[in-house]
């Protein structure tokens, strides 16, 4: 494993402590188990004199413990006062291999495949909007876009390629490389992390480098951090903030805590983990379960430590509460609206996805709607035309077009067979409105305005049929339990017109009692009946051509009344002619432009990505569900080579994911063992290692059930890369469990040869997983011509489905 | 966590009471006394008896209006009348609770003859009765049983008379109960077995005595029964499950009593509370089975082998060769829930679509449409009077499949699909059964070995195309007009679709011999295990569909919207009383203050007086777990994507009032005490009576929304000024 360079440095340096060092071999897991060990931990011959690695980056801990019981600050105590961080990079060349290794691995060939590579379609995209900062909506936060979108900017990425399907090529003006490096370092990042995580939870050097390689040679890791992808970055800040806020617990329980409280580094590592935990968060929402672990975790210390903590006095204990309610809660509110501050002061140009919001949004952005609206007048008179926008859900507007309702439908039921009011979809001429008075004649729009209030009744013609919006008593086609609305038509059957409509805004605390175009949020109350007018959620058949239907609605208070006026001007000629004429014309009374404020938008745009996302892949083909992760039943094809059957899949190492499975239950008996045992007062374990083992579960095991649980009660599309942040606190059990199960065959087994059984069978099952790695390799890099047998060799399970072109 | 004994906590009471005796000297003060004290045992049934003539004439008064039928009183009438003509259905909850109400249905002598079609319609001369009574009797049962409980849980009067009466005054309680409806036998069998849990747990000091076994076997027939009525039940199991390891954990703490001890309980709860109710549970649906012997609507949302054992279904007397030949005439059915039969007809997908071949889809009506040939890829079927050797059609066999009527040949080739563009077209392609390459599938059998011969029904396979790969499906999306609103058919990319699986059900071949279809005919066991599984795609199917305005979780405990039982002249409107559900949210957030705030007193180690600590002791214990059991009633819906509604709160709503009815009596209780110290006994009886007419008032104020509310025309009605909130609709 290249460790003698380690190795030759470190004989130098410690050669008279070799001999203690070979006592009490250990320190790291139980310093204090005196007399038992005679062994070295997962000890080769040859490595044995690593030992003074261990003993120095365990060292500092120990002056520490000295000093405590002391109580009085020495020289000893300022090198304690050092940040374990930088000793323990600077002396220890093993998480230095494994980051070069790491390096290695996710940098090597990183700008091949030259084509777009599964989401890397999203992403991608999502970058290149940034460069033209032009606005687009995607239910996740935006803090893992704008890191690629940055690095597509220093690479010099203009915005300009179309990321138009899975596989196509990337033409020059795409800098992958510079992109890909985000997820690629971030990915290689985890590794010296997770060492670090694994020290600060006590275990030794070996078991901390163990779980850096496993992080290090799963396969599905590898892939994911080597292509445009999210994940790394995610569990870049969880893990980093995990570190600081275990970082935090160590100085929270050390023995002096209160001389720590409120210093440098008690600051630095509390705010610094809660700033990575919201950062997390600001990748994708899932880093929420991170952000809850680290809050579990400082909060459990503190109603133990501090609130337990009888020395302190009540005002004392307050101050802890405020500071920690401060980085818990003030600060990560601060990052996220910071996060989206950027993000909505950045994209500022109207672009594919407007629809997706209000209409005022879509007017604050440049060019898109806002180039049609600007300058409309605000205020709504008699005479306005206006659209009338849904203003909840999905975008339709109020529409009419010059067909009537069928006599009768499929149901036999009748219909008033006048003309067909529905809300469509897509803008269209048919959905100008002219709004009158009932009791006016004229529409042509001059000074004085005569404006419309809230309370007062209207009329609503249609533009270009001149027909006037009429409900009556008659069941609506689709929904019969509500009231049709039409244009009306009199067919000279005694029914009269009922045409008049009463304003009500809804919002009018805000925006005033006078209807404003956009931002009056209007309910139509049909006069004589009461009810709303109303979009159903219906679709009408083939007469209605699928448009949706409009109904009225005793159920006045519901989103679904609510319209807003859209596009708007003010009606000029007398005329019917001039008036459709009119309506064509996009000529438009210059007034002032909607701004809308940062925190409008991020309210608007935060309520639209938490309640009304559609991201539902239907019946894709690479789903899989929680269960199927355990062991792994099925990958994600990510790309296939146009000319080889080539390709990249997403599947983790087998081996680590099945020994991963295991440790998890083995972890989970063992803890109910023991649990089990203690309630009978029977202490199988030293306190030291029963207090290792439970804060292993207090970390790891809840952080995998924080992150794994949730999805078994999520009902979107699932696949198999939503399970990598849990699998990240599962491999990190799985090497702890490694170095339980090695100090449980310590206190079993006397002989020193059952010690060197466990390291040979961990290196075997270290090699298998190298083995395992390398056979997958292909899969991950998606390089060379491959041919379809060797695609089917590597099919070690029926249910992986690769990709295999026909010879 | 334990709720106090019997013997310590009415000394406690008692130690407490005869402080407050004596500076109360009047009678009313007395009874009050007497009341907070709670052993008089005349006060008690008193008090008792007083919340059972209430609960008898709030449940059964009007019972018989509206005289037509509500809401979901369609599904659940209907249901009992297949019950009692024996008929098969299908049915989303298992079938206790429709057992139920069919048999309170038969009982009152109810024929079975009302049509139960939609809301609105008037019962007439049917006897209808006889199930509103049993299903009110039923709900009517949650009053004593939340007293009880509550009593049992703290010993405390006022608590439990508190618990009662918030079940009682409730009018969403009240109007969920007196209908034909699920919700009654739920909720009685969801409390009969917290009942009984508290119950057993107040035995605990009589281990394996008489009345700790027959409490611990009634847990475990009401959770059984409350799983077979709707599967909601699940949590209240898992309640009791978190009871009972707190419970074993207790014991195993007990270090004067050998482990062998504990493994004891451990194998008396694991009989008693698992083995006995799956036993139940699965006695339950062999009932079910049994009783529903005669083929109904219900049919075709099971599999063929499963529609065998119904009398009166065609396949239930019918005969097929059980081993399928080259040459066969064999009609396809999609195995999944409810699947249809493969389909084929003269006519063209419209030009538009592409192809302008025939049209393939799936159709769920027998027809002779339904008829394919089936034959090698590569020769003509053998003809039915051919003497050559009888060839079978084997696992992994690439086969044509011919439309019998028209001759065309199953195709699939690189268009798009109608409506699920993602997949390909499948086509009726060729002229009298000669087409082209892309016609040709392979068979494979579902678990099947290489060249095992292909059986009707119980063989599950699918068609592979050849040169595709991909798999024949049914999408289950409608087509529009031009495919008769038949379900569409496409080759899917994705074999591992569920929909991709079909089964042969018909298979006409004379030159093998007819074996009855009795044959394939489905053991209990499989038919129990087809049930569940047919059951639990029906509830996630339940989707909400596209618009239509649903219920949300975050909607149900502050009673934003109600649900209309019954338009109409009589309105009947399922609301909960606002004073109740507002005031049981208060309690939650009080109880979560207190919690915190006793736990921060012990880590700071402050002391309280020692009464005090005593009435904390009575009401955290006790409401820590109803707070449990609230969080698992409601949260698990939260994660839901099927339609939710309005009454699915109501069991979350048992925990919470009872909660509320302890946290009540702690408030009424510590109020006074930090009042001067003689006048406690006036100041209890003004709170306690203020807190009462409170109660009273707001159930007499909106109980015409529970007896029928005469609708009016204009806005004026008497109804009118309650519409607290904008968003109720009566």
């Amino acid at each position: 494993m290249g460790d003698t360079e380690v190795k030759n440095r470190k004989v130098n340096r410690n050669k008279n402590k070799n001999e203690k060092n070979k006592e009490i071999p250990n320190p790291a897991v139980d310093p204090r188990d005196e007399g038992d060990g005679e062994s070295t931990p997962e000890a080769l011959p040859e490595e044995l004199t690593e030992e003074p690695i261990l003993k120095k980056s365990a060292s500092p801990k120990k002056s520490e413990k000295k000093q405590r019981k002391a109580g009085s600050a020495t020289a000893g105590q300022s090198l304690a006062d050092l940040p374990t961080l930088a000793v323990t990079c600077h002396f220890n060349l093993l998480p230095m291999l494994l980051f070069g290794v790491a390096l290695a691995t996710r940098f090597y060939a990183l700008d091949q495949p030259n084509s777009i590579v599964f989401d890397e379609l999203h992403y991608g995209r999502y970058a290149g909007l940034y460069q033209k900062q032009t606005f687009f909506f995607d239910s996740h936060p935006p803090l893992g876009k704008q890191l690629l979108a940055l690095a597509g900017y220093l690479g010099g990425f203009q915005g300009d390629f179309k990321f138009d399907k899975i596989g196509s090529s990337y033409n020059a003006s795409v800098p992958v490389f510079a992109m890909r490096a985000v997820p690629a370092l971030t990915g290689s990042l985890l590794i010296p992390l997770v060492y670090m995580i694994m020290l600060q939870l006590n275990y030794s050097q070996w078991t901390a480098a163990l779980a850096g390689f496993l992080f290090l040679f799963d396969n599905a890791l590898l892939t994911q951090s080597h292509y445009m992808l999210m994940e790394p970055i995610i569990l870049f800040f969880a893990m980093s903030g995990v570190l600081c806020v275990l970082k935090f617990r160590a100085l929270e329980r050390s023995g002096n805590a209160q001389a720590h409280s409120y210093s440098l580094r008690w600051w630095g590592w509390l705010l610094s983990g809660s700033i990575f935990l919201t950062c997390a968060l600001c990748v994708k929402y899932v880093g929420v379960y991170s952000y809850l672990l680290g809050l579990a975790l400082v909060g459990h210390d503190f109603w133990e430590k501090v609130l337990g903590n009888l020395s302190l006095t009540k005002k004392q204990v307050f101050g802890h509460a405020v500071a920690r309610f401060f980085a818990f809660f003030v600060v990560p509110l601060m990052v996220y609206i910071g996060v989206f501050y950027i993000h909505l002061t950045t994209l500022v140009n109207a672009g594919p996805h407007d629809s997706a919001m209000s209409s005022a949004f879509q007017a604050s952005l440049e060019g898109g709607l806002s180039s049609i609206v600007r300058g409309q007048p605000l205020e709504v008179v008699h005479g306005s035309q206006v659209t009338l926008r849904h203003a909840h859900g999905s975008p339709c507007w109020l529409h009419s077009h010059a067909a009537n309702y069928p006599v009768k439908y499929a149901d036999k039921r009748g219909s008033s067979h006048q003309q067909q009011v529905t809300c469509y979809v897509a803008k269209d001429i048919n959905n100008w409105w002219i709004v009158k008075r009932p009791n006016r004649t004229d529409l042509a729009v001059a000074a004085p305005l005569d404006r419309i209030s809230h309370g007062e009744e209207i009329q609503l013609v249609h533009g270009i049929t001149g027909r006037n919006l009429n409900s009556h008593n008659v069941a609506a086609p689709a929904s019969p339990t509500k009231q049709e609305v039409s244009c009306y038509v009199d067919h000279n059957v005694s029914m009269p017109a009922q045409d008049v409509w009463r304003v009500e805004i809804t919002n009018r605390e805000e925006i005033g009692d006078v209807w404003h175009a956009l931002e009056s949020m209007v309910r139509l109350i049909h006069v004589n009946t009461s009810v709303a007018l109303a979009f159903s959620g219906r679709m009408l058949p083939d007469w209605g051509h699928n448009q949706h239907e409009i109904v009225g609605d005793v159920m006045v208070n519901q989103p679904n009344t609510i319209f807003n006026v859209e596009e708007h001007r003010y009606t000029r000629n007398e005329d019917e002619k001039d008036r459709q004429l009119e309506l064509m014309t996009t000529d438009f009374i210059p007034l002032e432009p909607v701004v809308m404020g940062f925190w409008e938008k991020f309210f608007e745009l935060q309520i639209r990505m938490l309640f009304i996302s559609n991201e539902n892949v239907q019946n894709h083909m690479y789903t899989s569900s929680p269960w199927e992760w355990l062991v792994l039943t099925r990958g994600i094809a990510y790309w296939v080579s146009p000319d080889s059957n080539a390709q990249i899949h997403l599947l983790g190492n087998i081996f680590i994911w099945y020994s991963a499975t295991i440790a998890l239950a083995a972890y989970c008996s063992l803890l109910v063992f023991y649990l089990l045992r203690q309630r009978r007062q029977c202490f199988d374990i030293h306190e030291e290692a029963w207090n290792q083992f439970r804060t292993t579960g207090e970390v790891l095991l809840l952080g995998y059930v924080f992150h794994f649980l949730p999805y078994f009660f999520v009902d979107h599309t699932l696949f198999l890369h939503h399970y990598l942040p849990a699998l990240a606190f599962k491999l990190l059990l799985n090497a702890a469990l490694v170095e339980h199960l090695y100090y449980l065959t310590r206190l079993v087994f006397a002989k020193q040869f059952f010690n060197w059984m466990c390291v040979l069978i961990v290196l075997t099952w270290m090699s298998g997983i190298l083995m395992v790695f390398n056979k997958f390799l292909p899969l991950c890099y998606g390089l060379g011509p491959m041919n379809a047998t060797q695609i089917l060799d590597l099919k070690l399970r029926e249910t992986w489905d690769f990709i295999v072109h026909k010879p | 966590m334990t709720a106090p004994t019997l013997i310590c906590s009415k000394n406690q009471e008692n130690g407490l009471n005869i402080k407050k005796m004596k500076n109360s000297d009047s009678i009313g003060f007395k009874l009050l006394d007497q009341f907070r004290d709670g052993r008089n045992d005349k006060i008690w049934w008193r008090v008792f008896a007083l919340l059972m003539i209430a609960t008898v004439a709030t449940r059964f008064y009007k019972l018989d209006q509206p005289d037509h039928v509500c809401w979901d009183e369609a599904h659940f009438g209907k249901y009992a009348n297949f019950y009692i003509n024996r008929t098969f259905f299908f049915d989303v909850h298992p079938p206790l609770g429709k057992m139920l109400i069919g048999l309170f249905g038969y009982l009152d002598g109810y024929n079975g003859s009302f049509h139960f079609d939609k809301p609105g319609d008037k019962f007439e001369e049917h006897q209808y009765m006889g199930m509103r009574i049993g299903c009110a009797v039923m709900g009517a049962l949650l009053v004593p049983l939340s007293f009880l409980t509550v009593w049992e849980m703290t010993f405390s009067l006022p608590a439990a008379t508190f618990g009662g009466l918030l079940i009682l005054l409730d009018h969403g309680m009240l109007t969920l109960n007196r209908f034909i409806l699920l919700d009654p036998p739920m909720l009685f069998f969801i409390s009969a077995a917290i009942y009984s849990m508290v119950k057993f747990h107040n035995q605990r000091h009589r281990p394996f005595s008489l009345p700790w076994w027959s409490w611990l076997s009634s847990i475990g027939v009401m959770l059984s029964c409350s799983v077979a009525v709707k599967f909601v039940g699940i949590f209240v199991v898992i309640f009791v499950g978190c009871r009972t390891i707190a419970d074993l954990w207790e014991i195993l703490g007990d270090l004067s009593r050998p482990v062998s001890y504990t493994v004891k309980h451990f194998m008396a709860r694991a009989i008693c509370l698992i083995a006995m109710p799956t036993l139940l549970y699965m006695g339950i649906f062999y009932i079910h089975l049994a009783v529903l012997s005669n083929s109904g609507p219900g049919d075709g949302f099971y599999s063929s082998a499963f529609q065998v054992g119904l009398k009166g279904n065609y396949l239930h007397d019918g005969s097929t060769p059980r081993q399928v030949a080259y040459g066969a005439l064999l009609t396809l059915k999609n195995a999944v829930t409810s699947g249809a039969y493969l389909h084929s007809h003269d006519h063209l997908y419209p030009e538009e679509i592409g192809g302008s071949q025939q049209q393939i889809t799936t159709y769920a009506h027998k027809d002779d449409n339904n008829n394919w040939h089936v034959k090698r890829h590569n020769k003509l079927a053998p003809s039915w009077n051919s003497t050559r050797p009888i060839d079978f059609v084997r696992n992994g066999d690439l086969l044509r499949l011919e439309h019998f009527a028209t001759g065309r040949n199953l195709h699939a080739h690189r268009s798009l699909a109608p409506i699920t563009i993602k997949q390909f077209q499948v086509t009726g392609y060729g002229l009298d059964g000669v087409g082209d390459n892309n016609d040709i599938w392979r068979l494979e059998i579902e678990d099947g070995e290489e060249g095992q011969i292909l059986e009707t029904m119980l063989h599950r396979f699918r068609l592979i195309h050849y040169n595709l790969g991909c798999a024949l499906t049914c999408t289950k999306k409608k087509l529009p007009a031009w495919g008769f609103e038949q379900d569409e058919v496409t080759c899917n990319p994705n074999r591992r679709d569920p929909n991709a699986i079909w089964n042969i059900e018909e298979n006409i071949y004379p030159r093998l011999p007819n074996v009855s279809f009795r044959a394939y005919e489905k053991n209990f066991f499989q038919r129990f295990i087809e049930s569940h599984v047919v059951l639990i795609n029906g509830n996630s199917a339940l989707k909400p569909k596209e618009g239509e305005a649903t219920s949300k979780p975050w909607m149900w405990p502050i009673n934003l919207r109600g649900q209309f039982f019954s338009g109409g002249q009589l309105q009947v409107y399922l609301l909960g009383n606002p004073i109740i559900w507002w005031g049981n949210l208060v309690f939650m957030v009080f109880y979560l203050i207190l919690w915190v705030s006793v736990g921060v007193r012990t880590k700071r180690r402050i002391t309280v007086t020692q009464r005090e600590i005593m009435l904390q002791e009575r009401a955290l214990s006790a409401c820590g777990w109803l707070w449990l059991g609230w969080l698992l009633h409601y949260l698990p819906f939260w994660g839901m994507s099927r339609v939710l509604y309005f009454h699915h709160y109501f069991p979350a709503l048992l925990f919470s009032s009872m909660m509320s009815g302890i946290l009540l009596d702690y408030v009424i209780e510590s109020i006074p005490l930090s009042l001067p110290k003689n006048s406690f006994n006036a100041s209890y009886a003004a709170i306690l009576s203020a807190t009462l007419l409170i109660l009273f008032y707001s159930f007499y104020l909106f109980s015409p929304l529970v007896y029928g509310l005469v609708r009016y025309a204009d806005t004026n009605s008497t109804m009118h000024h309650l519409h607290w909130l904008s968003t109720w609709e009566f």
